[in-house]
Formats: C-alpha cells, sequence, structure tokens
C-alpha cells in the first residue's frame, strides 16, 4: 500500500480505515493504529508522565476506538482529533483514578510549563490549519498566565488545584483565571 | 473572587472545565453525570472539545513498545461474539411496535410502580409518572418497575435499527452509571432486575439511554451522551 503524501489523503485514508472498524474490520484497527499510535501514545505518555501506564492507557484506547468506530461522523469530525480526544480523556481518566495519583506522587516534578508553552510543533498535517491559526491567535489575545494555565491543563492534564499550587495563587483565584480565560477564547473565536 | 457570571454562562464555563479536564474528584463526577444524562449539556462539552481541537496538532510523537498491539489483539480475542443483547436473550415476550420518529433528540418516560416494602395485600400497585423531554419527536421509552418483584417493563419507540443498539443504564444520585443491558430498537420488553440493581432503583436516580456497540454483555460505562433520559419518580 502507498503511503499518502498529503494530508488530504492522509485524512481519507484514516476516515476509511476508522470506517472499517465501525463494521467490525479488525485488519483496518490494524491499519488505524499504524497509522496513529505515535501521536496517541505521545499524548498519554505526556499526561501520564510515565511509560509503562502510558502503554497500559493506549491499549484501553483503541480498545475504546474499536468500539465507538460505528459512531465516529467524518462529516461532524476530523479523525485525528476524535481520535486524539479518546486518547487525552483516556489519560486523564488514569490521571484521575487512584492508580494514577499514586503514580504521579511518585514522580519527579517536570518542568511542564516551558514544554506546554513552547512554539507549536509544525504536526498540523492532519488538523484543518485555518482553525488552529484562528485558535492561536485567539490565545494570544488572552493574559500570559492564563493562557500558560489553560495549555497547562490541555497538555499535563492538571487540575484547578495543581496549577493553583504550581503557580502559587489560591484555588479560588486560579478558577477565576481559567473561567474568564475560556469565556474571552469563546468570544473571540466566535467572531472570528 | 465573584465574577458575576450568568447562569448560562456557568453551564458553559462547566462544560469548557470538563472538556479541558480541570476538574477533580466529586466535582468531576458531577459534571461527567450532568454530561450523560442532559443531552444540551453534553452538546456543550463536545462543542468545546471542537474549539481545543486545533492545540491536538502540537503534541510531540512517541513510539509505543512492540507489546501494545499484541495486548490490544489479546483484550479483543477475549471478547465475546458480538451477536444477540442481553436483554433481549433473557426475554422471550418480545414484540415488534410501531416506530415513531426518527430523532435523534429524545424524551424517556418512566412509569412506577412500588409497593411499600412489606407489601401487606396484593392491593392495585401505585402509580407514578415522570416524562422529560427535550424534543417531543424523539424516542420515547417508558419504564414501569414494581419493586415488590424486580419486574421491570419497558414500551419502546422510535430508535432507528442500526450498527449501535440503545443501552439502558440506571445512575443512581452522586454514582455513576450501572448498565441494565441493550435493549430493543422498539416494541415491549419485560426483566427482572437482579437484587443488587434493584436496590439503585430508588427515587431520584436517573434512568438513561445511551447508543452503543452491540454486546451480549452490558457495558462497563457509557461511551457517549445519553439520547433519553429521565428521573426515577415512586409514590
Amino acid at each position: 500500500m502507498q503511503w499518502p503524501s498529503g494530508a488530504d489523503e492522509a485524512r481519507t485514508r484514516l476516515v476509511a480505515a476508522l470506517t472499517a472498524v465501525g463494521r467490525g474490520d479488525r485488519a483496518a484497527l490494524r491499519e488505524v493504529y499504524d497509522m496513529t499510535a505515535a501521536k496517541l501514545f505521545g499524548i498519554c505518555l505526556r499526561i501520564c508522565g510515565e511509560r509503562a501506564s502510558a502503554e497500559d492507557v493506549l491499549q484501553t484506547v483503541y480498545i475504546k476506538v474499536w468500539e465507538r468506530a460505528g459512531q465516529f461522523d467524518a462529516a461532524r469530525a476530523s479523525p485525528i482529533t476524535w481520535l486524539a480526544t479518546i486518547a487525552r480523556n483516556g489519560a486523564i481518566d488514569w490521571r484521575r483514578s487512584v492508580a494514577g495519583r499514586a503514580a504521579r506522587d511518585t514522580l519527579p516534578e517536570q518542568a511542564a510549563f516551558a514544554v506546554a508553552d513552547g512554539a507549536p510543533r509544525a504536526d498540523q498535517s492532519l488538523v484543518a490549519a485555518e482553525e488552529g491559526e484562528r485558535l492561536h491567535r485567539c490565545l494570544e489575545e488572552l493574559e500570559d498566565h492564563t493562557r500558560l494555565c489553560i495549555r497547562a491543563a490541555f497538555f499535563d492534564g492538571s487540575t484547578y488545584a495543581e496549577l493553583a499550587t504550581r503557580e502559587n495563587v489560591p484555588l479560588g483565584t486560579m478558577k477565576s483565571w481559567i473561567r474568564r480565560g475560556l469565556l474571552r477564547l469563546k468570544d473571540c473565536l466566535g467572531d472570528g | 473572587m465573584d465574577d458575576h457570571l450568568t447562569p448560562a454562562q456557568e453551564r458553559d464555563a462547566l462544560a469548557a472545565e470538563l472538556a479541558l479536564g480541570l476538574l477533580d474528584g466529586q466535582a468531576r463526577s458531577d459534571a461527567l453525570r450532568l454530561s450523560l444524562s442532559d443531552p444540551a449539556f453534553a452538546a456543550l462539552v463536545a462543542a468545546w472539545e471542537a474549539k481545543l481541537a486545533p492545540l491536538h496538532g502540537e503534541w510531540a510523537h512517541a513510539e509505543p513498545g512492540d507489546g501494545v498491539w499484541s495486548g490490544i489483539e489479546r483484550q479483543l480475542a477475549e471478547r465475546p461474539a458480538e451477536t444477540a443483547t442481553a436483554i433481549e436473550t433473557r426475554l422471550r415476550r418480545w414484540r415488534a411496535g410501531a416506530l415513531l420518529s426518527s430523532a435523534v433528540a429524545a424524551a424517556l418516560a418512566f412509569v412506577l410502580i412500588t409497593r411499600p416494602v412489606p407489601a401487606p395485600t396484593p392491593a392495585a400497585p401505585q402509580l407514578a409518572v415522570a416524562r422529560i423531554e427535550s424534543d417531543a419527536a424523539g424516542p420515547l421509552v417508558l419504564a414501569r418497575y414494581n419493586q415488590s418483584n424486580g419486574l421491570m417493563q419497558l414500551r419502546i419507540h422510535g430508535f432507528e435499527p442500526g450498527a449501535l443498539a440503545p443501552e439502558l443504564w440506571v445512575i443512581p444520585e452522586g454514582g455513576a452509571p450501572v448498565s441494565l443491558g441493550q435493549i430493543g430498537h422498539a416494541g415491549e420488553a419485560e426483566m427482572t432486575m437482579p437484587p443488587p440493581h434493584r436496590l439503585l432503583m430508588t427515587d431520584g436516580a436517573t434512568l438513561a439511554i445511551t447508543m452503543e456497540p452491540v454486546s451480549k454483555t452490558p457495558h462497563p460505562a457509557p461511551s457517549g451522551a445519553a439520547v433519553a433520559s429521565g428521573k426515577i419518580i415512586t409514590i
């Protein structure tokens, strides 16, 4: 099978594979895995913080993909967004679980903020570039500390309590920063 | 700090918090339960996931170990053949009913028959009705539950036959959803509730329906938002 050259082809091929998974085609699940495992494992690894747990979570993510592929609607969501959302939610579920908390407590402190606010990687091949540009422009309009915290929540799976501790502000202040930031973000995206 | 949010803004902010994963503990459980029982709230959460989706272009890739795929294959191989549904196999009295509409938004009404726990005489059972609608044209399920013998009777209308089957869940107040198994797309059904599940059928608990892949065994957790839900009311 020829590897697709452009983003559109990759997307088309992924949609076709996911649709086949929805019909119960296990070979198609392998195809989806081959196309997306590195990305989804990157998500699990970043949020779980260590390989063994991230690999366990990744397995459950593809089992969920197997179960839910029949619900994927290419008209409503991009395939990579659909998959990345399942992976991110799976990793956050693990972080919020008892096992996840215990494992995280033994991890060294992460230099997460530096990573979280780094320049956007150029891995936009499967994500619509135009929407990405608008979201980044709207995020740039937020105050620095608000943007940093929203990005840390997205990429590290941090809770309000963790962000408040990290930024050394009261929990109520952190909630207020982020809630106001998110509502401003919505306004900004809405008028674009 | 008081930010003077309107109730609609509060609800939208809660949806954003759930989509972003900021919540923990009870707040997270409450928000997850709301997204399961309230399709409008679930749509807000999905809208926030879509707004933030461009960030998914920024994840650093990492190669998982070779054991991951074989683990997935092993888990798939262990799964039972997915043919008949749990309740259907237990039920012998299945009749096709009239299909109504196919709208996704839904209505689910519950009729509960209950008796006082020490049922003194087989007197006429008391009846209670609760009806919650988000769209009058959507699917409709009437449930009637007799607490004295655990018999649940369902009347089901308006689900489209397809790859996904309606699965019935009971969500206790403050608890996680528990699957009661899959039900048919239309018609009438009866099931005798297993004793542990009878304890969940209390006033204020929610019955909800999600669309799930066909499975002989009840799923451990719903995979999507509820298409219909309603509170249990006992009299």
